[in-house]
């Protein structure tokens, strides 16, 4: 049983006249439970690499599997409905809707899921507290810090018991101290609920909390080594 | 640089072009909704002149003529003892040169048409058919028989409704009457030779033609008339002949121009001309709401730019001349294409719409059955003023704001 | 408010000013067309009003031949006696029976070919509004009295007053020499000039004896409350009238012009608002494309957490019903304020009157509210919004979640 395995991922984009690859030939297994980052520099494909995983975008070849499912033949919408109640996301910054406060916005995916009003209500007090928000539900995004609102991004990717968590650059945008708050929420997560995580980074003091560093470079992988002691 | 950067038309211009094709999808529609105002202010206009030229052309070939001289108390009372001299001397010189094109003098007199089967009260008309026809009875209208041929002619030509009230037809005898002057019924028998149809069904009820001379004798009047009327081709110009015509008749005559004669023509072309211009203004009003929004959104986006440009040393009078500029190019391309396009539209159109499923609601208001809408630039151009102008003081809000905005506050916007 | 309606009515004001001006533009609209509409139901009704009560009536019995073909000889037969029986079984008191016939009217001086009206003196003025309008003299008395009441521009052409006397000359329903001599007792004045050259009544039964009419009349004219009874009563009267010759008429078919005329100012009118409402339409267009445009980013986060296009399309065009919705109620309430406004002070088009006596509607004009007149301007504005926001929230579905997050 694996959380996710990809097997020979191909993609390439054209710029202009320039043929750019996204994904050559990238085929990894990530088990339930794993805290797995995507490391490299920019344009390595880290990030075409989560959104394929997370049914954003198609591969041009090969074949993604999350869970049981085979991402790259659902249709639009039932990567949708995948991503709504199986995935969550969390992206650099301004990630919210800025319209709708902390809590209103993590209860809008609840919303959409057809939780019931009462118990949204409860589940988003809750799951505000966890991530150390406890108070600040009502702001609006624009009123709290960069690392809180990334707080409030991640209530919102697992308030409905993801299996598994995608994070591209989530503290591209943060502080030191911001950014080692989230990760220890991260890996709180990932020990207390099992919630698998991958995270596309090139943020050291993210690698530091991997077990499994995955590094990419022109679309490859590279590297795919399981650091002891972490974890 | 106390008097700050004020760049050259040329440049604002292409600024304004190229900041007006940046979002083009907002300018698109903004550009369709000024197109279609634009279009149905020209269309509507057209069909309107259309209406009402059709309308005053067949009422006053109905009236006849721009204007009419008639014995002082004739139009109170349409009696041939209100008859005046035919016209001689100064008025007849005048009559007789330019700009009046045609003039006819007409006996004109109530009477009836009795027939073997029914009688109906109409208005007799003596004439003399040339003149007649120069002031506008089209020959063409005579379905059945012949028009006059003289004003000895003694032959009946009546309207085609008449002849079926009065079950009569072409070569049957009828009896005219009418009063003499001296109150007695002067009556004769008279050969239906024509029957004709008119726009409304009115006129071919009313009108029974018969030669002036017969008409005359058969009323003991001499040479004596009701009516002259008169024609110089447009019916704009009428007061600019009219009183070296009134001063030729004389004091003891009425001259009059159609405007007075046709009270009702001449309300609906003024009522109808204003609704014009209402008509115009009111969709202008509801097209402004967008262009303001369009302007608004234009000012936002760029409010870091403004502020850029200003902290640059461009004074904020450039920058409301800016903005008022894109407006102005927006306006002109919509005035310029919805032009185009009305007139592709209305071009087709000239030789008619059918609205006969309308038609005794037509006839109510006096038009015919056919509507002929009428491009005329005195619209296109009022159009013009009014979408330009209306346009331009409705964008100086949203330009005078962006000349408002603070540098350095709109430059630290995000 | 649910999550997604608090969503919707914030991202509205997002812009404050974009969402005033398009609700702007949409209470403008709603508030023309409620005024406009309401104004031309309240001229037609005036209108329809206006004319039939002049003589036509709301319904008419006749020959079934005269109504196209009005000659004397098409009568109906005892014609007294069927008003009064038909008053009796309908209870309607407003019917008076009537007979027309041509004939050169002279006076001491002056001779005119004129139509004679028959009528009853006692019941006419419950359907028609002439012998209310007698400005000298009296109205006609007695059914066989020889008595004859005309129009003021007739009188003035015939040079007679009250108290003088008319000869008329013409023929009777058989083709007869029909003459009589009738004393002027009142001289009416509607104030439209056309109709007052034409009026000539005399008693019904004095025009009978006089054109050889026997007991016939050439109509019997009824005036019912309003419009909404025309036709249940002219099914009733149908049911009355056992004659087969004779049928009964309602004003749209004794005046087509009437209706006609009326068409043709809704299909003008209504080519304006059509209009106005595509250029309404624009705007919301306009409005909901750069709202959806500048949150493509948004959007694209949205569909990331697995929302669907379809809900994202929705969200947009629930946005769009909100700010109709506020257009409509806004423009509704300020079109009903200015329309009972003038409802009440009444509305005058400068320049107007001659136009307006055409269709014999006096001077100053009021517009009738109704629900529909409310209602249908309004609520079409608002469909054609929603019919605008359609492109915008299509969009959606082309949105590519990836390419919309490296959007600005």
């Amino acid at each position: 049983m694996t959380a996710i395995a990809c097997k020979d991922l191909c993609k390439t984009f054209t710029q202009g006249e320039q043929t750019i690859t996204g994904l050559d030939r990238v085929s990894i297994n990530v088990a339930p439970g794993e805290f797995v980052c995507l490391s490299g520099p920019s344009g390595s494909g880290k990030t075409t690499l989560l959104n394929a995983m997370g049914g954003l975008d198609s591969p041009d070849s090969g074949e993604i599997r999350v869970g049981d499912r085979r991402v790259d033949q659902l249709d639009k919408s039932e990567r949708a409905d995948m991503r709504l109640h199986n995935i969550g996301f969390v992206f650099q910054a301004y990630n919210l809707i800025p319209v709708l406060t902390a809590r209103e916005n993590i209860e809008f995916v609840m919303h959409v899921q057809g939780v019931p009003a009462s118990e949204r209500r409860d589940k988003s007090s809750a799951i505000l507290e966890e991530v150390g928000l406890s108070g600040l539900g009502d702001r609006l995004p624009a009123q709290l810090s960069g690392g809180q609102q990334q707080r409030v991004a991640v209530a919102r990717a697992i308030v409905s018991n993801p299996t598994l968590v995608l994070a591209d650059e989530p503290t591209a945008n943060l502080d030191s101290h911001s950014a080692e708050q989230l990760m220890e929420l991260f890996v709180a997560l990932n020990r207390e609920r099992g919630i698998t995580f991958v995270i596309a980074t090139h943020d050291v003091r993210v690698m530091a909390y991997c077990r499994r560093l995955i590094r990419m470079v022109d679309g490859r992988i590279v590297a795919d080594e399981t650091q002891p002691g972490i974890g | 640089m106390a008097d700050g950067y004020a760049p050259t038309m040329r440049v604002l211009a292409v600024l304004a072009w190229r900041n007006l094709w940046r979002n083009y999808r907002r300018t698109l529609i903004m550009l369709a909704a000024i197109v279609v105002g634009v279009w149905a202010m020209i269309l509507f206009s057209a069909m309107m002149r259309g209406m009402l030229d059709e309308m005053v052309a067949g009422g006053l070939r109905v009236l006849p003529g721009e204007a009419q001289i008639h014995h002082s108390g004739y139009r109170d009372d349409p009696s041939v003892a209100n008859s005046m001299d035919a016209p001689a001397g100064a008025l007849r010189n005048t009559l007789d040169s330019p700009p009046i094109q045609a003039w006819t003098s007409r006996v004109k007199v109530p009477g009836m048409v009795v027939s073997e089967r029914d009688s109906r009260g109409v208005v007799l008309l003596g004439v003399e058919p040339e003149g007649e026809i120069a002031l506008g009875f089209q020959p063409d209208k005579i379905v059945e028989g012949r028009f006059l041929e003289s004003a000895e002619d003694d032959g009946l030509v009546i309207g085609r409704k008449l002849a079926e009230r009065l079950e009569t037809d072409l070569g049957k005898r009828v009896v005219i009457m009418s009063q003499d002057p001296d109150n007695e019924v002067a009556e004769r028998g008279v050969r239906v030779v024509g029957v004709y149809t008119a726009r409304l069904q009115g006129t071919e009820e009313t009108y029974a033609y018969i030669g002036r001379q017969v008409l005359q004798d058969l009323l003991g009047i001499g040479d004596q008339v009701s009516e002259v009327a008169i024609t110089a081709g447009d019916y704009l110009q009428v007061n600019q002949w009219l009183p070296a015509v009134a001063e030729a008749a004389g004091p003891e005559l009425e001259t009059l121009p159609w405007t007075r004669l046709d009270g009702y023509l001449d309300s609906m072309l003024r009522v109808q001309g204003n609704m014009n211009v209402v008509f115009m203004v009111v969709i202008f009003l509801a097209l402004s709401f967008g262009l303001v929004n369009t302007l608004v959104m234009a000012v936002f986006e760029r409010v870091r730019e403004i502020g850029l440009m200003m902290s640059l040393g461009m004074r904020p009078r450039w920058i409301m001349y800016q903005v008022l500029l894109e407006s102005l190019i927006l306006l002109t391309l919509g005035l310029l294409v919805g032009n185009i396009l009305a007139l592709v539209t209305i071009l087709p159109l000239e030789s008619g719409i059918d609205i006969s499923v309308v038609a005794e609601g037509m006839e109510m208001a006096g038009m015919g059955t056919t509507l002929y809408p009428a491009l005329a630039v005195a619209d296109m151009l009022m159009s013009t003023v009014v979408v330009i102008v209306l346009g331009l003081l409705a964008s100086l809000l949203p330009a005078w704001r962006a000349s408002r905005l603070d540098p350095v506050r709109a430059m630290a916007r995000t | 408010m649910n999550v997604t309606g608090r969503l919707a009515w914030r991202n509205l004001w997002r812009h404050r000013r974009r969402t005033w001006l398009t609700v702007g533009a949409m209470v403008f609209c709603n508030a023309l067309l409620v005024f406009m509409i309401s104004f031309q139901f309240g001229s037609y009704g005036m209108m329809i009003d206006a004319t039939l009560s002049i003589m036509t009536g709301h319904l008419q019995v006749q020959h079934k031949n005269y109504n196209a073909d009005p000659r004397m000889r098409y009568t109906v037969p005892d014609g007294l006696s069927l008003a009064r029986q038909l008053r009796q079984q309908t209870g309607l008191e407003s019917m008076a029976a009537r007979g027309t016939a041509f004939a050169l009217a002279s006076s001491a001086e002056r001779s005119f070919g004129i139509q004679i009206t028959g009528v009853e003196p006692d019941h006419e003025p419950l359907v028609s509004n002439l012998p209310g309008l007698v400005r000298q003299g009296r109205y006609l008395e007695g059914l066989t009295t020889e008595e004859i009441v005309v129009g003021s521009v007739l009188a003035r052409n015939l040079k007679v007053e009250v108290g003088d006397e008319l000869t008329f000359l013409g023929s009777g329903r058989d083709g007869s020499f029909a003459a009589g001599i009738v004393t002027v007792v009142g001289i009416i004045n509607s104030g439209n000039a056309d109709l007052d050259r034409v009026i000539a009544q005399v008693p019904l039964g004095y025009f009978q004896d006089s054109f050889a009419m026997g007991g016939a009349v050439h109509n019997i004219a009824a005036w019912v409350e309003d419009l909404a009874a025309v036709q249940p009563m002219k099914k009733r009267l149908q049911a009355l009238v056992a004659d087969p010759d004779l049928v009964v008429l309602d004003w749209d078919q004794l005046q087509p012009g009437l209706r006609q005329a009326i068409t043709a100012d809704i299909t003008s009118g209504f080519v304006m608002y059509a209009v106005l409402i595509v250029l309404v339409a624009f705007s919301v267009l306009n409005t909901q494309l750069m709202s959806v445009l500048e949150r493509t980013r948004e959007f694209g986060v949205m569909m990331s957490l697995g929302l669907r296009p379809g809900t994202l399309g929705r969200l947009v065009l629930l946005e769009t019903a909100v700010m109709s919705l506020l257009g409509l109620v806004l423009g509704a309430l300020l079109g009903i304020v200015i329309t009972l406004y003038f409802q009440v002070y009444g509305f005058y088009i400068p320049g107007m009157e001659e136009a307006m006596a055409q269709y014999n509607l006096p001077g100053r004009l009021y517009p009738h509210i109704s629900l529909l007149s409310v209602i249908l301007g309004p609520s079409v504005v608002f469909i054609g919004g929603m019919l605008a926001a359609i492109y915008p929230s299509l969009r959606l579905y082309r949105l590519e979640p990836v390419q919309a997050m490296r959007a600005a």
